[in-house]
């Protein structure tokens, strides 16, 4: 039996309760291995996930499901680094998960 | 993210939302986390982790949230608090896991805390293997969440 994470699914009602992901653009800060991104990504018309972590994007990327290919992007990159990168007005939510502290 | 970074992290979130798009900012609550023994829902122990060394950035965090809010940058427009449950079949593999994860802060723990934990763990241990198959150690976090609203 392996570690299972939030099998409760309190952190995915909560963040449906909050947004509706249908057809919007998300940058997702802190998504560590996806963990967070696979239950929402269906819904949203593309995600861009990003993680200072190597690690956890490497992860990310070998588990990213065929049905969401093209439409999440991971990316090993801290945030000062992405925003300074980044137009201004670009996307409509953006998910600080568990990394703001 | 560092302390001193936060505040501008929230300024450059709002200059990448597009106008009235959403910040959704989920992290813990200012409490200790438990650690606890299920088996078959059951909850056979329960106890708060020593290992609670981050109640100072949670706080810079909340600060920083409500510097941006009165700075009138964001507008709360709803928030929430869940349960966060992370079940393992073992300790050393829920220890693992969370290492792996980077849930542990890069400075060094206090001697004592890391005696308090290993205490700690050493008896979830113990009751795990007297109550046998199906027993589980349990982290569980309470989290905040927030629906903010960018203003401009």
């Amino acid at each position: 039996m392996a570690v299972r994470v939030d099998p409760e699914n309190n952190e995915t009602s909560a963040l449906f309760d909050l947004a509706d992901f249908s057809g919007q653009h998300v940058l997702e800060i802190g998504c560590g291995d996806g963990r967070l991104t696979w239950r929402y990504a269906g819904r949203a018309a593309h995600v861009t996930a990003i993680d200072p972590f190597a690690d956890g994007i490497a992860r990310a990327r070998e588990n990213l499901p065929r049905e969401l290919r093209g439409r999440v992007e991971f990316h090993h990159i801290a945030f000062e680094d992405f925003a300074a990168a980044s137009e201004p007005s670009t996307f409509d939510i953006t998910i600080l998960s568990w990394s703001l502290c | 993210m560092k302390p001193e970074g936060m505040v501008h992290a929230l300024e450059e979130i709002q200059r990448l939302l597009r106008p009235g798009g959403s910040l959704i900012d989920i992290h813990p609550v200012l409490e200790a986390p438990l650690i606890k023994v299920y088996q078959g829902g059951r909850v056979l122990f329960a106890e708060p982790s020593p290992a609670y060394d981050y109640e100072e950035v949670l706080r810079q965090a909340e600060d920083a949230l409500a510097q941006i809010v009165q700075r009138r940058l964001f507008v709360i427009e709803r928030n929430g608090v869940f349960d966060f449950l992370t079940h393992g079949p073992s300790v050393a593999e829920l220890r693992d896991f969370w290492a792996q994860a980077g849930a542990y802060s890069d400075s060094p723990k206090d001697e004592a805390v890391t005696a308090r934990e290993a205490e700690l763990y050493a008896r979830v241990e113990e009751i795990m293997q007297a109550t046998g198959p199906g027993a589980e150690v349990v982290g569980h976090e309470r989290a905040r969440i927030a629906r903010l609203r960018p203003v401009r």
